[in-house]
């Protein structure tokens, strides 16, 4: 399909634009994530998530009286339960031996547990507006409505703006937390703050990409821009162009290709963006530091064959 | 718990009161009580495992003591934030992170600024000058990952340098580094000194103590003895610090440092 033919069509401006949005914010913040070594809270993110929309689904519907499909009360009940999940795992890690990797774990399989059975209970039960609640689980980015993307729009550029606004902070705490402590500033409020921006990065994805494949949007950018950043500065800005490039190509191209589901195809153009920097950046290429290693192991030999006098 | 006389004194860079830290049911420090008079620079002496590190943390709030308090210049940590200074283990951090020696340095600075404020021209002049004094200013467009032992451990110096403190805490500033960052930061040591500031410093090189310190806390677990190098740094102590039993111990053939008896 050509561009002009694409760019005509409302739901495929929707589709693009929405996941190009989604792929720029969680681009920029999962720097964060991956900077604290936890690229994987954003799997424990997106898991507890479900339970979190989920929930404020059903005190909409059920408590409230109102349109349980609003796209701002399911960002926030996602948001609220996923930090408790986030900062979950951190204090689990913290107050105990267990370690952050298995404390992610059991977060993120608790949390899935609980939503699963919450999607069992809207499903057996009669309430308004439940279609289209199972799309959280895989995503479906053609049902993106011009709603949805104004919030996203909005909700991911507020997290922006606080990165932005708190850039010495965080930067601070992600590069020697011990030291931030020392110069006076609460370690709790900057983890607080960027743990619950990383948990907006996740969320606003959830119903365009889906719980299981958001993780990909967080962490395949600042991994694939770490090959090439030299700056904290750098590596966001190029992370989220990374994110929006990949997620604009990737819907561009399950457009095109027909039937074929957006999600998976971002994360497959994240993937190639992710090994062409693993093989060819400058500094910190795969094949040039083979090469090099290969090389000066060479000189090395020839050098201790000459000094022994050729015995060896 | 009575206070010892001097702990309010405004004339100590440091005072802590009966510091104790365990973590989780073992006790790593007991009872700590410790006075450092301003303008001097402390070593901080010990086994490994004596607490060294533990001991800095807790006075600066970085781990929770279980009992006692800290007190800088007379008063509690947070009246007295910007006249601390820490230098962690360079260790403590990942060097393969995105950004430059300058970057760091800066970083230095944020304590002052508080929230939200970010470094301007003032800031980078100190960054700068702080990177002077270290003689580490012709790396500092360098990526961090670059950096030798030793650079990285000036990195760190011209990072505390740069926050301008009154009382400097150093964690182990001389370790993993070659003769030509040693005396680097030998210099400065000897800078911060003559221009009045407090250095309390974690050394672990007992042959240097009475070059590098005018005070020396002898620790492991409990304060065995603290004062003046001259009184304080004797065999007779330095063997109960280092639980070193009978004369003939190898150990203590290495004392060429240590006063006898």
């Amino acid at each position: 399909m050509n561009p002009v033919d694409f760019f005509a069509d409302h739901t495929y401006r929707m589709v693009f634009f929405g996941t190009s949005v989604i792929g720029l914010v969680a681009g920029a913040l999962g720097v964060f994530a991956y900077l604290r070594k936890q690229s994987l809270i954003s799997d424990v993110i997106s898991h507890s998530a479900l339970p979190g929309t989920l929930l404020a689904f059903l005190i909409a519907v059920v408590v409230l009286g109102v349109d349980g499909r609003n796209m701002l009360g399911l960002i926030i009940g996602a948001v609220v339960v996923g930090t408790v999940a986030a900062l979950g795992a951190n204090a689990i890690a913290r107050s105990t031996k267990l370690r952050i990797d298995t404390a992610m774990a059991v977060m993120l399989s608790v949390c899935f547990g609980l939503g699963m059975l919450l999607m069992r209970v809207i499903a057996n039960g009669v309430f308004p507006g439940k279609g289209g609640i199972q799309d959280y689980l895989f995503g479906n980015a053609s049902v993106i409505t011009i709603v949805d993307f104004v919030t996203s729009l909005a909700v991911g550029g507020a997290a922006i703006v606080v990165m932005i606004v708190c850039w010495k902070e965080f930067a601070l705490r992600v590069f020697d937390p011990q030291h931030a402590i020392a110069l006076g500033f609460s370690a709790r409020l900057i983890d607080a703050l960027m743990f619950s921006m990383i948990v907006v990065a996740t969320v606003i994805g959830l119903k365009a990409v889906g719980l299981v494949l958001m993780v990909a949007f967080v962490v395949t950018p600042p991994a694939a821009a770490r090959q090439w950043a030299r700056t904290l500065p750098g590596m966001v800005v190029l992370s989220a162009v990374f994110g929006a490039i990949g997620s604009g190509a990737g819907a561009y191209l399950s457009v095109s290709l027909g039937s074929v589901p957006t999600g998976p195809l971002i994360v497959l153009t994240l993937f190639a963006i992710f090994l062409v920097s693993l093989l060819f950046s400058p500094r910190r290429s795969l094949i040039t530091r083979s090469i090099g290693r290969i090389r000066a192991r060479q000189r090395l030999r020839a050098q201790l064959l000459a000094a022994s006098g050729g015995w060896a | 718990m009575t206070e010892r006389p001097g702990v309010a004194n405004e004339t100590l860079a440091c005072s802590a009161q009966h510091l104790s830290v365990a973590y989780r049911e073992d006790a790593v420090l007991v009872n700590v009580d410790l006075d450092v008079p301003q303008g001097i620079v402390m070593g901080i002496v010990g086994p490994n495992g004596a607490g060294k590190s533990t001991l800095i943390k807790a006075m600066l709030g970085i781990e929770k003591p279980l009992t006692g308090s800290t007190r800088f210049f007379g008063r509690p940590l947070r009246q007295a934030k910007g006249r601390v200074g820490y230098m962690p283990q360079s260790t403590s951090v990942d060097w393969d992170f995105p950004t430059t020696v300058f970057d760091v340095v800066l970083m230095g600075t944020y304590g002052d600024l508080g929230w939200i404020r970010r470094p301007g021209r003032t800031e980078r002049a100190r960054a700068q000058q702080a990177l002077e004094e270290t003689g580490i200013a012709h790396l500092s467009r360098r990526q961090i990952g670059e950096l030798s032992g030793g650079q990285r451990q000036r990195v760190f110096l011209a990072r505390t340098l740069a926050q301008r403190p009154d009382l400097y805490f150093m964690d182990e500033p001389f370790q993993g580094v070659d003769a030509k960052s040693q005396q680097a930061i030998v210099a400065v040591l000897h800078g911060l000194r003559a221009s009045g500031k407090t250095v309390v410093m974690v050394h672990h090189d007992l042959a240097t103590v009475r070059d590098y310190c005018d005070q020396v806390t002898l620790l492991n677990r409990r304060v065995v003895a603290s004062g003046p190098v001259d009184e304080v740094f004797t065999r007779h102590n330095v063997r109960i610090a280092y639980e070193a039993e009978g004369a003939g111990d190898p150990f203590l053939a290495f004392d060429a440092g240590v006063g006898a008896p």
